[in-house]
């Protein structure tokens, strides 16, 4: 009952090297990737940072969920489910390293609103949501409440006297206050780190969609460490049923992440406003992306659908297994198309599209007060003409609507003579993305380091502690759980 | 029902955990149990009389893929061939729209099949007479039921032996009348 994880040097090993993988990949995206202020390398290192210190927080909500609700069959894996988090201090790091190379303008994440002249074009309440010092100050806070209240909770979780009557009460307190801290931070969280990276777009279930992405990552990997562990000999009296149980919440949420996913698009695809179809329309008018997100989609839904529904393959560890790092990577892809596009793509993308978009905005306006469809015309005229390369001018009418009208006013005094009134609107649609880099090794290898640090901090905290909770109240009815039905 | 058998014996016990291993006891001897009556579900009882696992989540996959089916099929053909509308600029074939109704019509088809299927399979559709063995059953009695129809009187006897043996509180017959 009291065996602890042995953190083997064998272990250390192979995780070492998967770090030095990382790095390797990480460096190679810096140097060899220069465009965009190094584009590549920030991306990689947002989308990673954001994706592990999900599933870690996450470790923590779920043991704190269950607190709550009673439920004894988690106790003999609490200690893997929460150790999960041993890796959102590194996160933490690795967000200050972010707010603060954005501050200093050393990438182009946020450039959209983190440069004066652009976060101008945002209508005014987004203008003070993404003001930089109070986004700052917001990122700063989050990270702070993970570790600090993160690291507060998991201590009254494997409290060593958890059958006093008091500590137990107060390890349900800290779970409320867990859950409460969490909803609310994740949900800002996944605007701050993501959303925000095109401010023009939004989502409002984009905090429920990040929440069951990483959840369903957090069940794939608590479900391959308890089985890695079971495979070095630890947790013998964890069996197929508790598998089971963290299959089906895997399945669970992956149901639930598809129920958003779709909920997101099919809105956006049906509403056909142009602020929403923006993000669609530039996915898919990469090659790529249009493939990873449909790839995405097959991964976290039909594989799961087809392989982890039947009671057997979750009751099977080399099936449940395997389900588990096909999700891990579904949800990989999952945040990298959100995150990979708009920073990679700047060059043919800001430059062009900011000035192109006032113009738009200004014709636009003046056909609606004047009714007079020539002015159309001859905004996407300009527009076009000016901007070739921008892959979505067509795309940010609305954008440009809600930006400034008086700039506008002006813009189009100067190029009105210009116009020729020849071109279409579906011109700059089609214009080659030719900065953006893709999903490749360099993706991988990072991914790599990631998933070797992850590790790396979460057998580090497994270690500290017996694996199971001897004084935990519920111990007796975990060990005798029994999965009879579904 | 002609080729329904009319009499019956019954065991009863009064704890489950005894119960169960009676079950055990009396597989092992090689007795058909008839039928097992219980005041709430016992946990490892289907494991205990060895029954196989439920064949009513086959019926609803069919019954909702019926539903999937039905309702991609009914308004791929309204919106396509019989009557074309373009609302809202979309094609006419406008699949994601269809996928809400499709989701919603495969669950009510999965659950109301399941619903049904369990009821016949159960007895339970209206205008059928149960027959009620004993009706501690749904109070604080375990049961078990054995046929006994055509059994001779020693081979009774022996029967009503092993169960007293088994921990059984109560061992007696029970005859229906033909119309009951």
């Amino acid at each position: 009952m009291t065996e602890r994880f042995e953190f083997t040097d064998g272990i250390k090993k192979t995780l070492y090297i998967l770090m030095v993988v990382g790095l390797v990949g990480l460096l190679g995206s810096f140097i060899l990737y220069p465009e965009n202020q190094h584009s590549r390398f920030w991306t990689n290192l947002l989308i990673n940072s954001y994706f592990f210190t999900g599933i870690g927080i996450f470790g923590i909500f779920f043991v704190a969920a269950n607190t709550l609700g009673y439920s004894g069959w988690i106790s003999v894996v609490k200690r893997v489910v929460m150790s999960l988090s041993g890796f959102v201090v590194v996160g933490a790091v690795l967000t200050l390293v972010i707010v603060g190379a954005s501050y200093a303008h050393l990438h182009n994440l946020y450039d959209h609103w983190m440069i004066e002249d652009h976060r101008k074009l945002l209508d005014v309440t987004k203008q003070t949501f993404y003001n930089p010092t109070f986004w700052a100050a917001r990122m700063v806070l989050y990270v702070v409440l993970w570790v600090v209240l993160g690291n507060r909770v998991v201590k009254a979780f494997s409290a060593k006297n958890m059958n006093d009557k008091a500590v137990y009460k107060w390890s349900k307190l800290w779970a409320a206050l867990w859950i409460l801290v969490f909803a609310v931070t994740e949900s800002f969280a996944s605007w701050d780190y993501v959303m925000c990276i095109d401010p023009h777009w939004y989502s409002t279930l984009f905090g429920w969609y990040n929440f069951a992405s990483y959840g369903c990552a957090a069940f794939a990997f608590s479900i391959l460490l308890v089985l890695f562990l079971k495979s070095r000999g630890y947790l013998a009296q964890v069996n197929e049923n508790h598998i089971h149980d963290l299959g089906k919440f895997m399945f669970g949420f992956s149901i639930f992440w598809t129920y958003l996913w779709f909920s997101q698009f099919m809105l956006q695809w049906y509403g056909n406003m142009p602020e929403d179809t923006n993000y669609w329309v530039k996915r898919f008018n990469v090659p790529t992306l249009k493939f990873t997100i449909f790839l995405a989609l097959a991964l976290n839904f039909l594989f799961p659908l087809l392989v982890i529904l039947k009671r057997g393959n979750k009751r099977n560890y080399k099936i449940i297994g395997f389900a588990s790092v096909v999700i891990i990577f579904g949800h990989y892809l999952d945040f990298f198309n959100m995150v990979a596009l708009e920073p990679n793509a700047v060059e043919t993308h800001h430059a062009a599209k900011h000035e192109a978009s006032i113009q738009k905005a200004d014709y636009t306006l003046l056909a609606e007060n004047k009714g007079a469809k020539e002015a159309v015309a001859a905004a996407e005229a300009v527009a076009t003409t000016e901007a070739v390369a921008a892959t979505d001018a067509a795309k940010e009418e609305v954008h440009a609507t809600e930006a400034h009208v008086e700039h506008a006013a002006e813009a189009h005094g100067e190029h009105a003579t210009e116009a020729h009134g020849e071109h279409t609107e579906g011109h700059g649609e089609h214009a080659a993305v030719t900065s953006y880099v893709g999903l490749g090794i360099f993706e991988l290898m990072v991914l790599a380091g990631f998933v070797g640090a992850f590790l790396f901090m979460f057998f580090n905290t497994l270690s500290k502690e017996p694996l199971i909770n001897e004084s935990d109240p519920y111990l007796k009815e975990s060990l005798r759980h029994h999965v009879e039905y579904a | 029902m002609a080729t329904q058998s009319n009499n019956y014996l019954l065991g009863l016990w009064d704890h489950e955990e005894v119960f169960l291993h009676a079950i055990e006891h009396i597989r092992h001897d090689g007795i058909e149990i008839y039928e097992t009556l219980t005041p709430f579900p016992v946990h490892g009882l289907e494991t205990a009389l060895g029954y196989r696992d439920t064949r009513l989540h086959t019926a609803g996959f069919l019954f909702g893929a019926t539903g999937t089916t039905f309702a991609l099929s009914i308004m791929s053909w309204v919106m396509t061939t019989n009557y074309p509308l373009n609302f809202g600029g979309k094609p006419n074939w406008p699949l994601p729209s269809f996928i809400p109704i499709t989701f919603e019509m495969t669950v009510l088809f999965a659950a109301v099949g399941m619903v049904l299927t369990y009821c016949v399979r159960n007895k339970l559709f209206p205008g059928y007479i149960p027959r009620i063995f004993d009706k501690r059953t749904t109070d604080d009695r375990f049961a078990l039921v054995f046929d006994i129809e055509g059994k001779s009187e020693a081979d009774v006897e022996q029967l009503k032996a092993v169960l007293s043996g088994q921990g059984a509180v109560e061992v007696k017959k029970r005859i229906f009348s033909e119309n009951e």
